[in-house]
């Protein structure tokens, strides 16, 4: 029996959705760097010249507490039997997020800014925002970021539950919290945001997706990601839809490992859908040179290659600045007394 | 709130070469503006950091985080405060006992390499360790974390180390900032402690040197007020001639000492009043003093016979470590006794039976004489060797009497012309040095033993404690050694507990306070660590040491010291200034050489001025 360990820590899933990739939803045009006839791995250009300094944007989320809101039931009593009490819970999380970057030159990796909120996510109508110790004055509070009553009794079953609906919130609490810091960014260079771009469109960004779940290559082209050796990339394609998206495949070096299975330390980059495909060609080129001196070895880190140490080290930093999640709950608690 | 946020733009970046106009967006930058406090106190000078938190933080010990572009080195002295609930403000000073950095963010010893090539973000973090000096008011509360640190400077210092309550300074020598460090001179001169105790490797850690600096300081600050003219010390020279030329100014000092002594308010220059006392030379019959380099200005110092016998010296000539658990000491006290009742001549000599006994080699034979009667069937006569004494006992002490002779025949004599007058005379010079660094062991304790009682006896005849006597004595160990006694370690003894009060002080130095009478090193008020070996440094005698300073002294340099004083719960290191005066003959000058007086009559030595040998001791001073 022939068979590779996985570099990943198993902890974290495989770096390929274990249950098989999806097919994209988004329309994938193949052909806009070489037609699909002729898709072979790429060796990029040694003559890029390569940016002064990189700055990676990551963020982090942590769910603090769910609360358990008390509402009354005034208004709304038609649905309701006399039996029951005019009083019912709803739930609430109380999260924090943190979003930062990291400028990396030659000679040294800085955390330039980091952003740390809270915030209250219900649909609860009467909730109001929580002031963590308020006697020290103002080290931290919880926005209130209402939500839309969801009523269980119309959810159709494609729709989202109460609770991922509100996890969902948190989620683009921390992207949008990303995106404030993307707007803060004023340095030159290129910036390197972890996962998919989205729409954010800064023409220097670039999206590092390391975990594969959307297939966006038709069988015929999937051997070309396979064989990609450390340093090479796949050729570029366009991701079309109600926003385009430049993007490729390329292979980070894993150290160490002897026997690897042909996904290992492959990641996806996104290029914001600007300009035309040889532009974004050279960019390819460049990221594929510039992203193999970060990738992280797999005794320091549980995902190595993909986690990379810059990247690493940033999350680290931004679960530190959370604060300490036993001291929040403390405050929290003392709060609803 | 931790952490301060990271300012931006600390670098400048040009513009990317990615074929795209680079982007730049209108937000604002971020900035450390979000914490106005720490702006406002980095504004201040004198601010170096804050109390850590994640550290303990005790009364005794506490770390300090050091802030961005500040500095705080090994014995800085920082103050800050601490405000009680009831408004009072607790004033806490500290000395820097120990530094440190770390990269923060690293989770490898490997991951330095990722963050000095800019992979991997990782921050550098200083702190230093303090060490409370002092509180005030005394409220013993430990530092509240994130509370701003200061560099204690001016008055504030002086507070920090207690300087503010010392009414009579006595400049001790200089912190590594060049502020100057003071001693309580309380401590010295026996109102509250005296006797200074200096411990360190040979060679390196200058002994010797800072004792004589100290006693420069002691004649030349005016700490003693009028009490100097008359104060006197007395310096046994053990090892080189280092101590022979302290009335020749330095010819090699150079401006940055001189500065130094300036800043302590001294002037740099020789010692003032200065007798030099020697041994006369083995088998010379007008008694030369026997010094290699210096010939000029220096006295003979010897006993007569009537002396050694009227004054009951004999004991002193057997000070060895094992002769005390001999029998034969019961045919020394007889012998002592019998010597004492002869009758004495005018130059010196004793009368024995017959003849006249002039040299040592004559009392020698004449004791043996007494001792073992030519006729073998002759009893021997008990008032000489003592009750019930065995013929072996009587022969151990004949064999060390012999073997004493080479030793000693130099320094017992009459057959000198006026040899009465070149008795001991511990009053005629500030300073009185006595070398015995090339005399035999056995002669070396007789000497240290017959002088420090000299000393004694006068003081105690005296009656009153000033002006003070000071005393200095290298390699201790030799004199008091810790597992036996001797009539010399009985009088050290002496000297280290009723010393204070008899204005007689002690400063004693040894290699190894680990082997010194702890009773003589415990009546130390002030102790003084040279560079120390590091098995010695681990002894409790250096328990005043903290550990990081006892892991320091393994490598001070020559010129400093570590100084503990009671008034003060922290060792300070202080550095003195080059010695003002010549430490050798290559550094004496010429121009001033030969001022010396002559200690005793002034026995006429027929050298010329300034007619000085090479020094063979050259590689050894500091």
């Amino acid at each position: 029996m022939e068979f590779v360990v996985d570099a990943w820590d198993p902890g974290y899933g495989s770096s390929t959705s274990d249950a098989g990739l999806s097919d994209s939803s988004r329309p994938v045009d193949a052909s806009c760097e070489v037609p699909e006839a002729e898709w072979k791995v790429v060796n990029p250009d040694s003559g890029v010249a390569e940016p002064e300094a990189v700055t990676f944007v990551d963020g982090v989320r942590r769910i603090d507490a769910r609360l358990w809101l008390k509402q009354s039931n005034d208004n709304d009593d038609n649905s309701r039997t006399q039996n029951e009490p005019n009083q019912f819970h709803e739930l609430g999380i109380c999260a924090s997020v943190a979003a930062g970057s990291v400028r990396c030159t030659s000679t040294e990796a800085k955390i330039e800014t980091v952003l740390v909120e809270r915030g209250l996510h219900t649909a609860a109508k009467s909730a109001d925002s929580i002031k963590l110790f308020p006697e020290l004055g103002d080290i931290g509070t919880y926005e209130l970021r209402q939500l839309d009553r969801h009523d269980e009794a119309d959810s159709s079953p494609n729709e989202l539950g109460q609770d991922e609906v509100i996890y969902l919130s948190v989620h683009n609490h921390m992207s949008e919290l990303e995106h404030k810091l993307a707007k803060q960014l004023t340095e030159p260079g290129l910036v390197i945001f972890d996962g998919p771009l989205g729409r954010r469109d800064a023409p220097n960004g670039a999206g590092y997706i390391k975990t594969q779940h959307v297939q966006y290559l038709s069988p015929r082209l999937q051997p070309v990601v396979a064989s990609l050796s450390p340093g090479q990339r796949t050729p570029i394609f366009q991701i079309g839809g109600a926003w385009s998206n430049w993007s490729w495949y390329m292979k980070l070096p894993s150290n160490g490992s002897q026997a690897d299975h042909p996904m290992a330390g492959v990641v996806r980059i996104e290029l914001p859908g600007l300009g035309d495909a040889s532009c974004a060609a050279e960019r390819a080129d460049i990221i594929t040179r510039v992203l193999p001196r970060f990738a992280s070895e797999s005794y320091k880190d549980s995902r190595a290659p993909q986690n990379l140490y810059p990247i690493g080290g940033l999350e680290r930093e931004l679960r530190h600045r959370l604060g300490d999640g036993r001291l929040i709950d403390r405050a929290l608690r003392r709060s609803a007394a | 709130m931790g952490r301060a946020a990271v300012a931006i733009g600390c670098f400048a970046a040009k513009s990317t070469e990615l074929g795209l106009h680079s982007s730049r967006f209108s937000g604002m930058a971020a900035s450390a503006s979000d914490l106005p406090v720490n702006d406002s106190l980095r504004a201040d000078q004198s601010y170096v950091g804050q109390v850590i938190g994640v550290d303990d933080a005790t009364p005794l010990e506490f770390w300090v985080a050091v802030a961005e572009n500040r500095t705080l080195q090994l014995d800085d002295v920082v103050a800050l405060d601490r405000r009680l609930p009831d408004g009072q403000v607790v004033k806490i000073f500290g000395v820097v006992s120990q530094v440190r950095a770390r990269h923060e963010g690293a989770s490898f010893q490997s991951d330095v390499f990722l963050i000095s090539e800019g992979v991997l973000p990782g921050q550098i973090s200083e702190a230093a360790l303090i060490q409370p000096t002092r509180f005030e008011p005394e409220v013993l509360l430990p530092p509240l974390p994130g509370t701003p640190v200061r560099l204690a400077e001016d008055i504030e210092r002086e507070i920090a180390l207690s300087f503010d309550t010392v009414e009579r300074r006595l400049p001790a020598g200089m912190s590594r900032s060049r502020e100057p460090v003071f001693l309580d001179l309380d401590f010295i001169d026996g109102t509250k402690g005296a006797h200074i105790n200096i411990s360190g490797i040979s060679g390196v850690a200058t002994k010797t040197s800072y004792a004589t600096f100290l006693l420069y300081s002691m004649f030349h600050s005016g700490a003693l007020g009028a009490d100097a003219a008359n104060t006197k010390a007395l310096i046994f020279n053990v090892k080189g001639e280092d101590l022979l030329f302290l009335d020749h100014e330095n010819s090699s000092l150079d401006d940055d000492a001189r500065a130094g002594y300036q800043s302590l308010g001294l002037t740099a220059g020789p010692f003032r009043d200065v007798g030099i006392l020697a041994p006369p030379r083995k088998g010379d019959p007008s008694a030369t003093p026997a010094t290699g380099s210096r010939s000029v200005g220096v006295a003979p110092f010897f006993w007569t016979i009537a002396d050694f016998c009227q004054q009951q010296l004999m004991p002193f000539l057997f000070a060895d470590a094992e002769d005390e658990r001999q029998q034969y000491t019961i045919v020394v006290q007889s012998v002592t006794a019998q010597l004492a009742q002869l009758p004495t001549t005018d130059e010196g000599a004793v009368k024995l039976g017959d003849s006249l006994v002039r040299t040592f080699g004559q009392l020698v034979d004449a004791i043996e004489e007494k001792l073992v009667p030519a006729d073998p069937d002759e009893a021997a006569d008990q008032r000489w060797t003592g009750r019930a004494v065995g013929t072996g006992t009587i022969n151990a002490f004949i064999r060390r009497l012999f073997k004493a002779r080479p030793h000693m025949e130099h320094l017992i004599r009459a057959d000198i012309a006026d040899a009465r007058k070149h008795a001991l005379d511990l009053d005629s010079h500030q300073v009185t040095v006595v070398d015995i660094h090339s005399l035999h062991d056995r002669a070396k304790r007789f000497v240290v033993g017959v002088v420090l009682r000299q000393a004694f006896k006068a003081k105690e005849d005296s009656g009153v404690a000033k002006p003070l006597q000071f005393v200095v004595l290298d390699e201790l160990n030799k004199y008091a050694p810790r597992d036996s006694s001797s009539p010399i370690k009985e009088i050290l003894l002496d000297v280290a507990e009723r010393g204070r009060s008899l204005g007689i002080v002690l400063i004693g130095a040894q290699q190894t306070a680990s082997e010194v009478e702890r009773r003589v090193v415990a009546n130390s008020a002030i102790r003084v660590v040279g560079r120390l070996d590091p098995a010695e440094a681990r002894r409790d005698e250096y328990g005043f040491l903290p550990a990081v300073a006892r892991q320091r002294a393994t490598i001070l340099k020559p010129g400093s010291m570590y100084m503990a004083q009671p008034r003060l719960p922290v060792p300070l290191l202080v550095e003195f200034p080059f010695p003002s005066w010549a430490t050798r003959p290559a550094e004496a000058k010429r121009s001033t050489a030969g001022k010396a007086k002559v200690a005793g009559n002034g026995a006429a030595n027929g050298g010329h001025d300034g007619e000085l040998a090479d020094d063979p001791f050259a590689g050894l001073a500091p």
